[in-house]
């Protein structure tokens, strides 16, 4: 069937939607562009005859054409969803990727992902009048400047914004500025008490 | 950085003769909110806290001030000076504000912890005595407590402290004999000429010496409680008008915990009481007739008079009249008339037995309402003398009520469980999570713990009446604990401990012949199955039951016992009354006990 692949590539997507990105599957892309050859050439040949004058392929000529489009339409969708979903990890994870997920992109998704944290950290210089704010950091407005904390692994000395060093032993309760905390909080060393 | 308490004279010794003694009352910090509360609103603050319920709420108001006023904080709890001292030298780097909850007041701070300079301490500790460096100190360590009758026996700080050598006059008034001259070795230099008066000196040196230490002697002899650090810190906060009804609600625990491990003296318990009802009827009025009612979810304390059995509501009653000491006692109900005369006690009041061995939930209606009416109409019959008390209970939403008994079971019970894989500060922190109103479970599986521990308590007690095992040893009484004994590993820590040798004691009392049992004190060892090395037994010594004020010298008496005998004893414990010794020192540690109290 014709567009089959193609939507093979959709339903990926679909199904990986709450999960993590799947590998750019390089395989299903090249078949679809291969398709896509083959049905153009086919195109091709018959718009060739029918200029010489046979007007009997003129539905086929059609009929491939909204299979190209169509092939073309969910690559376009393919690839702008995984731009989309590397977009979104760099407000979740920051500049640096982790390695399986470096993994599951192609190269040239790697260079967009580069220069789009370039553009990112420009905007946010920008801001502030050149001071700078980081965009990234609080995604929905703080209800509090300060978190209260409790320790769960032991982790040393911690130094906080202000420049005070809390020691972070196991079972000990801090009261800290949120921004410093949220990074540990990620780690799973500190709990937030509600 | 902090502002010298203007009250206070200062007792800098360099000074001349016209040098004022400081008074007690003006050494303890009194006015938390201007000379604690105030000082410490920049600051980052390291807050060192006792393994004890009373300890836990009070810190627990405190943290909810701090986080209002974003004072930084880092709460560390301490169970014993050993870990005092680790936690101080580990976190203090960059405090230069410590506050003491429940701990530390009867040991030198500045001795013992050995602080730079600039830091302060606070300490707000209901242990008594306090030691006298601290009290007199001048602004390095600041007592918060109020006033209190038990502040007019401190001694004076001219008998305690001698006054500089280039003072020639005598400084007072006091009777602890001379001041005079201390040991320099430059000013008896200047004064060899003068070889007479150089004797003399030292004569009233010695004599005031000896005074001094008999004095300090007596103020340290007993050891006792004073107010509940919880109430201190929840004054704290109605001064500042940030109050609220949960910050009263933790108030009433700690100060129901105090009662409950018979830590406060009756009479200050009803003052206290009274205060706490006002506390409680301004922040809880009654709805007028057609004023909206307050919202469902909100917390709502009443006080009114309960039973003293303890967890009834989350037990059968049987159950729970058998585990409550005040009851148990009174019927004895370990033996088998005793059993014959609980059945009594209930047919009397008409309460169908089958109904009383269900969960008390599970009764009827209208048996549960008459409770109390028809114990109060048989309290003489039985001797129930202590069956009721004034207490607070609370209700949140549609949750079933809730005493204040119930969470003190509760969260002690959490925070000395009997399973070892869990440090013991996962139990302190439990223990606080139980008082946490939006965490119930934690509250259930407390009771849960709670019940077990009463049922090995209430089997310990009865091995013990039934073997003849509370021996007579001259001044005092004296039980043990079997080593081996499975349910040991209940009582391995310091308030599970004290709770069994109360029951104990109590039920000796009852079924003793002799007059004399209730003026003798009781020491209960048991082996410590949680610490790490093998054959150590905990000691613990309760004041007897006549003792009303519940002041308790065998604190010292232990200090004492271990000094002479060298024996290996760990006398790290706050609470005084509790020690740890290695099996083979504690026969002769007994027998020092025996020679020093007889």
């Amino acid at each position: 069937m014709l567009g089959e692949k193609a939507l093979e590539l959709i339903k990926e997507m679909e199904r990986s939607k709450d999960g993590k990105l799947p590998a750019y599957n390089d395989n299903c892309v090249r078949l679809v562009l291969e398709e896509m050859t083959a049905l153009f050439q086919q195109n091709q040949d018959d718009v060739n005859a029918t200029v010489a004058g046979e007007a009997q392929y003129y539905p086929g000529i059609r009929l491939r054409h909204a299979s190209l489009e169509r092939n073309k339409r969910c690559l376009l969708a393919y690839l702008y969803n995984r731009l989309e979903r590397i977009r979104d990890l760099r407000w979740d994870f920051g500049n640096i990727l982790p390695p399986e997920i470096r993994e599951n992109l192609c190269d040239p998704e790697i260079e967009w992902f580069a220069r789009y944290s370039k553009n990112l950290a420009t905007y946010s210089r920008s801001l502030g009048e050149g001071s700078g704010l980081d965009l990234t950091h609080d995604i929905k407005p703080p209800k509090n400047i300060y978190v209260e904390v409790r320790c769960l692994k032991d982790y040393g000395e911690f130094e906080v914004e202000e420049g005070d060093v809390v020691v972070l032993q196991k079972n000990t309760t801090h009261y800290l500025p949120m921004s410093s905390c949220q990074h540990l909080i990620r780690l799973g060393v500190l709990q937030q008490v509600d | 950085m902090f502002r010298s308490q203007t009250v206070v004279k200062q007792t800098n010794p360099r000074q001349a003769e016209e040098r004022l003694a400081p008074k007690v009352r003006d050494m303890l910090v009194t006015d938390l909110r201007a000379e604690f509360y105030n000082l410490i609103k920049s600051q980052r603050v390291l807050v060192l806290v006792h393994f004890d319920l009373d300890g836990i709420c009070a810190s627990k108001i405190l943290q909810v001030l701090f986080r209002t006023d974003h004072i930084l904080y880092t709460v560390v709890p301490v169970q014993t000076c050993t870990q005092l001292l680790e936690a101080f030298q580990q976190h203090a780097e960059q405090v230069k504000v410590v506050l003491l909850v429940n701990c530390g007041g009867c040991v030198d701070l500045v001795e013992a912890l050995q602080p730079p300079d600039d830091l302060v301490f606070f300490v707000a500790d209901n242990h008594r005595p306090l030691h006298v460096c601290n009290i007199y100190s001048a602004s390095q360590v600041r007592v918060l407590t109020q006033l209190g009758e038990e502040d007019e026996e401190v001694p004076a700080f001219e008998d305690v402290f001698r006054p500089d050598e280039s003072e020639e006059e005598n400084s007072s008034d006091d009777d602890g004999g001379g001041g005079g001259s201390d040991d320099e070795e430059g000013g008896r230099g200047k004064r060899r000429r003068f070889d007479e008066d150089v004797l003399e000196k030292r004569r009233q040196r010695r004599l005031w010496e000896q005074q001094r230490h008999k004095l300090l002697f007596d103020y340290t002899q007993f050891s006792f409680f004073g107010r509940s650090t919880a109430l201190l810190m929840f004054e704290l906060a109605w001064k500042l008008s940030k109050d609220s009804n949960d910050l009263l609600w933790l108030a009433i625990i700690g100060e129901t915990e105090m009662v409950l491990h018979e830590r406060s003296e009756p009479g200050k318990h009803l003052l206290t009481s009274a205060s706490l009802q006002t506390h409680v009827s301004r922040l809880n009025p009654k709805p007028a007739e057609d004023a909206p009612r307050p919202p469902s979810d909100s917390l709502r304390i009443t006080f009114e008079k309960d039973l003293t059995l303890a967890l009834y509501r989350h037990w059968s009653l049987v159950e729970s009249m058998r585990h409550s000491p005040h009851l148990a006692t009174a019927l004895r109900l370990w033996t088998l008339k005793g059993e014959k005369r609980l059945h009594e006690l209930l047919a009397e009041m008409g309460l169908p037995l089958a109904q009383c061995r269900q969960l008390y939930c599970g009764m009827d209606v209208e048996l549960r309402n008459g409770l109390q009416k028809m114990l109060e109409g048989k309290t003489d019959k039985y001797g129930l003398k202590n069956l009721f008390f004034m207490t607070f209970s609370a209700t949140l939403g549609f949750r079933a009520r809730m005493c204040a008994s119930d969470y003190v079971h509760a969260a002690v019970s959490l925070l000395e469980r009997p399973d070892s894989d869990e440090s013991p500060t996962t139990c302190f922190l439990d223990a606080a999570d139980a008082l946490d109103l939006t965490k119930p479970e934690v509250l259930g599986r407390g009771i849960e713990l709670r019940k077990q521990q009463l049922e090995a308590i209430y089997r310990q007690v009865q091995t013990f009446l039934d073997m003849n095992q509370v021996i007579c040893a001259g001044p005092f009484l004296y039980a043990t604990v079997v080593q081996g004994t499975p349910d040991a590993r209940f009582f391995a820590a310091p308030h599970s401990l004290n709770l069994l040798a109360t029951f104990t004691l109590r039920a000796h009392v009852s079924t003793s012949r002799s007059r004399k049992s209730r003026n003798l004190p009781l020491i209960l060892t048991t082996p410590d199955v949680k610490y790490p090395e093998p054959d150590h037994c905990l000691v613990c010594g309760i004041p007897p039951v006549s003792e009303e004020t519940h002041k308790n010298l065998l604190g010292k008496a232990f200090e004492q016992a271990a000094e002479k005998t060298n024996a290996k004893a760990d006398l790290d414990y706050f609470d005084t009354n509790v020690v740890r010794l290695s099996v083979e020192d504690r026969s002769k540690f007994f027998d020092a006990l025996i020679s020093l109290l007889s």
